[in-house]
């Protein structure tokens, strides 16, 4: 029993590998995706497990481009494993499987054959705990255009100066580009990773409890920068903070034990919820 | 009251003791220079000390020392073997932290039951585990067998052939032998410190859409930059004092090194070829102490200089000025480099179990044929050679050197770790001594043995046993004190809440549960006491082979050959290959069994937690 399950895990490790491999042998376009559809992600009956057990069950979801679509819901109930199979970070996840479909830019990302370069250029991904290299500012927010083959002093350092000006931190930062980006506070160094992320130039940023390790003057900065980012990008978010969703998303989904309950505006998931399981979340945080 | 206030006196004079045990490897490496240094003054004050380090010819006979040669010798070789050991070595971890898989995935499905049986027990195997065995097993080989199988297969089977002379031995072959030695040092090193890279880096980077190889190289491995120098520095440190299998390959001759066939005579080599034959007291003592002494200097440089390396990331100097202009950025997909880096990595990892492999083989191969038991345990009676008086003497020389040096560790380890304010200065600089304590060349303790204890002991184990007690002090101390460290602290606060004094919850709680620990303490010691020779062969003697008999063997106060000295004294005195094959294979088997027997206590260890 034991083995069966080890090999299983193995077919779909060795899959992805192959898969990736097989990218690599080809001189490859980074631009395969078509974002002109008005949605940026579609989910389609995706099932996750992790072995035996199922953390994702039938969720079907559509995330429109250059919106904030929160995902809310009590721990443990998967709402982190879904925004980690939006640029499949769950392929590290040993025993993962995936079924089902999740369609950005108009391909299904799990379809063998997807370059998984590709696919993470354009979905940039935030993580919990800021997690800066361990080198320059500059060196920090260049990493990612110089691994896609950008060498050039010029082009890298208008992409610098792009993103940290996209990322409102041009001003702050500009005198301290050679400075270790571990030096920056809590704040600053997630904002630097917003930064980084969008040094490559992607059309989906994945936020994965952004600010959960922040206090509540870097927390409204993050803020106010996604209302500011979501002209050119699209973002989902994972947020255990109600008021954060309700403030700055324009959809909101609720999850409950790997189910989606709910999603529509967040206008209206908060006024007036569906779904009872939604409504005794929302009151029971706020009472 | 009066009971109190014993049990005052009690803490008070196990605490003095303690702190004494911690101060003696302070002692122990002052010992160790001022002894040496001072039995080499008379030959810095008759030579003159520049001309000592930068004259170019050394003969006894006239009285004329020079090292400079020599020390030549030293430096170029440790350069070529760190490169190419290094190398190899970092790859090798790289290769064990981020692919080397955990099992086998073979697929069988044919109608053999046996096949089937043995796929399902292949896929069991953890190769991980495997692995890290292989360097384990690498470190703990004796060098004397590093060196015949240096000589036999390198040098005769290999080497000889490229050479225009048709010797084989010399530069290359010694940079190759210690390149291997090294090897387990380096790789090991490096794989804690590529494993104490936050795996945050590692993600941040793939969430990037790099690839894997592209996350290991451009991310992790300069993440863990400063633990990589540190291990390539110690590395260094291992090589330039290696003597035993150096002297088996590098050809003994003093010349400096110019070509890969040149035959040399690093510094270490001419320590112990000539401390045999010299004259008790005579400038040409004085001057092998001398060269002890710019050994030592030089390794204590080397080993110090880890402090140095910076810890953190520090950012470049200057500001960038930005000129904007790059016109439409194009992102393409590349990274091969970290794709070839990636598969160096597997062909190092290949290389050092092929190294490995050859090793044991040449071993078993030669020398299972010739073990016999009165090879093994023939007494006097039996009239070829015997190992059974190397046995008693190498049992002794563990016997008391343990008996010594266990107390010793101990207290120093309960010191630091239950006594001492954590990061103090006081402990800083106990632990600079020890890390100091546990660079210092083995032919450098050889020294320091002969200058100290042979004057109290004369030649016999005892002499040998304090020698190898300043050996092992450092790794006792180490591992002792990292099982002390895992003890919870709620064990202690537990007893201190019964009203239990310091010393008793130290003695009945924390060391009863370090007790693993200290075992696998005891275990490596052992192991270290087995493989060495360049400190025992001035201290405890290397007896001619035909001399050395058990009921000589059976006092201590007598001089005697422990397995390794033994093993050697056959090479140095050209009689028996096959019994010295037949004793590496008696030691190869006795660094496995120490090695198992590790693997076993650290695994219950962690069941238990």
């Amino acid at each position: 029993m034991n083995i069966f399950k080890k090999k299983e895990a193995a077919q779909t490790e060795g899959t992805a590998e192959e898969s990736k491999q097989k990218k690599e042998k080809k001189p490859v376009t980074l631009d395969i995706f078509d974002f002109s559809g008005d949605n940026a992600i579609t989910v389609r009956d995706l099932d996750l497990f992790y072995g035996e057990f199922q953390a994702l069950k039938k969720i079907n979801m559509e995330m429109p481009k250059y919106q904030i679509t929160a995902m809310i819901g009590p721990s443990g109930c998967g709402k982190s494993t879904l925004i980690k199979t939006l640029n499949r970070m769950n392929d590290l996840v040993e025993g993962c499987r995936v079924v089902g479909e999740i369609i950005i830019g108009g391909l299904n990302i799990y379809d063998r054959g997807v370059d998984l370069s590709a696919l993470r250029k354009n979905v940039g991904m935030v993580f919990q705990k800021p997690n800066p290299f361990p080198m320059s500012v500059y060196d920090n927010i260049a990493y990612g255009p110089r691994t896609f083959g950008i060498r050039k002093k010029g082009e890298l350092d208008e992409i610098v100066e792009r993103s940290l000006k996209q990322a409102a931190m041009w001003d702050e930062l500009k005198d301290r580009l050679n400075k270790s980006a571990l030096g920056l506070s809590g704040g600053q160094q997630q904002r630097l990773c917003i930064a980084r992320a969008l040094a490559v130039g992607p059309q989906i940023l994945l936020m994965d409890e952004p600010t959960s390790a922040l206090d509540p003057i870097s927390t409204g900065k993050i803020e106010e920068l996604c209302e500011e980012l979501k002209k050119d990008v699209t973002i989902v978010m994972v947020t255990h903070n109600m008021q954060q969703a309700a403030r700055i998303s324009d959809k909101t989904a609720f999850f409950l034990l790997g189910e989606m309950i709910e999603m529509g505006d967040t206008e209206q998931v908060f006024s007036e919820p569906k779904h009872p399981e939604t409504e005794r979340y929302i009151t029971g945080r706020f009472g | 009251m009066t009971k109190a206030s014993s049990t005052k006196v009690k803490d008070t004079s196990a605490k003095v003791l303690f702190i004494v045990c911690a101060c003696l490897s302070i002692l122990a490496v002052f010992g160790i220079i001022c002894y040496i240094l001072a039995a080499s003054i008379p030959a810095f004050r008759e030579v003159g000390f520049f001309q000592f380090l930068f004259g170019t010819r050394w003969n006894h006979n006239t009285d004329t020392y020079g090292i400079l040669a020599m020390l030549c010798s030293t430096l170029v070789v440790t350069v070529l073997a760190v490169i190419l050991g290094g190398v190899i070595g970092v790859f090798t971890a790289i290769f064990m932290v981020f692919w080397c898989p955990d099992r086998f995935h073979l697929r069988y499905s044919g109608p053999n039951k046996f096949v089937q049986k043995m796929v399902a027990w292949l896929n069991k195997i953890n190769l991980r585990t495997i692995f890290d065995q292989i360097i384990k097993l690498l470190a703990g080989i004796p060098s004397v067998i590093y060196g015949y199988f240096g000589i036999i297969v390198l040098v005769q089977g290999g080497l000889v052939y490229m050479d225009p002379n048709y010797r084989g031995y010399g530069v290359l072959a010694t940079c190759i032998v210690l390149a291997i030695m090294i090897i387990p040092t380096i790789t090991s090193l490096t794989k804690n410190a590529l494993e104490a890279v936050p795996a945050q880096y590692f993600e941040g980077a793939l969430a990037m859409g790099n690839t894997k190889a592209q996350a290991v190289f451009r991310v992790v491995f300069p993440a863990a930059r400063s633990g990589i120098i540190s291990a390539l520095i110690l590395g260094i440190g291992r090589a330039v004092g290696e003597t035993m299998a150096v002297q088996m390959v590098a050809g003994g001759m003093v010349n400096f090194p110019t070509g890969l066939f040149i035959p040399i005579c690093p510094l270490t080599v001419k320590i112990n070829m000539e401390m045999g034959e010299v004259v008790p007291g005579s400038l040409h003592e004085s001057a092998l102490m001398a060269t002890g002494f710019v050994l030592l200097v030089l390794v204590l440089i080397i080993t110090l200089s880890v402090n140095f390396v910076p810890k953190e990331f520090k950012g470049k100097k200057g500001t960038r000025v930005l000129q904007g202009g790059g016109e439409n950025v194009v992102y393409r997909k590349k990274g091969l480099i970290p794709e070839i880096l990636k598969y160096c990595g597997m062909v190092c990892a290949g290389i050092v179990v092929i190294s490995l492999a050859a090793i044991i083989l040449f071993i078993c191969i030669n020398g299972i044929p010739n073990i016999s038991w009165n090879f093994l345990f023939g007494g006097d009676g039996y009239e070829g050679h015997s190992l059974a008086p190397a046995f008693l003497t190498t049992f002794y020389v563990i016997i008391f050197t343990l008996i010594i040096a266990l107390p010793l560790g101990i207290g120093a380890a309960i010191f630091l770790n239950e006594y001492a304010k954590p990061g103090s200065k006081f402990v800083k600089v106990i632990r600079t001594f020890i890390d100091t304590l546990s660079g210092v060349p083995s032919i450098v303790f050889g020294l320091f043995g002969y200058l100290l204890f042979v004057q109290i002991f004369g030649r016999s184990v005892f002499a040998g046993a304090f020698t190898m007690v300043l050996v092992i002090l450092p790794t006792i101390i180490r591992s002792t004190e990292e099982a002390l460290r895992a003890v919870p602290m709620e064990l202690r606060e537990a007893s201190y809440g019964l009203g239990a004094s310091k010393i008793r919850t130290i003695f009945k709680v924390v060391l009863p549960s370090a007790f693993p620990g200290i075992a696998t303490a005891i275990v490596l010691s052992v192991g270290r006491i087995i493989s060495e020779s360049a400190a025992l062969i001035y201290t405890a003697g290397m007896m001619a082979v035909a001399s050395s008999s058990v009921s000589s063997a059976i006092d201590p106060t007598n001089a005697g050959s422990t397995l390794t000295v033994f093993m050697y004294s056959f090479f140095a005195e050209g009689l028996a290959y096959e019994e010295a094959y037949a004793t590496a294979f008696v030691l190869l088997v006795i660094t496995f069994v120490l090695n198992l027997i590790v693997y076993f206590i650290q695994k219950r260890v962690k069941k238990k937690r």
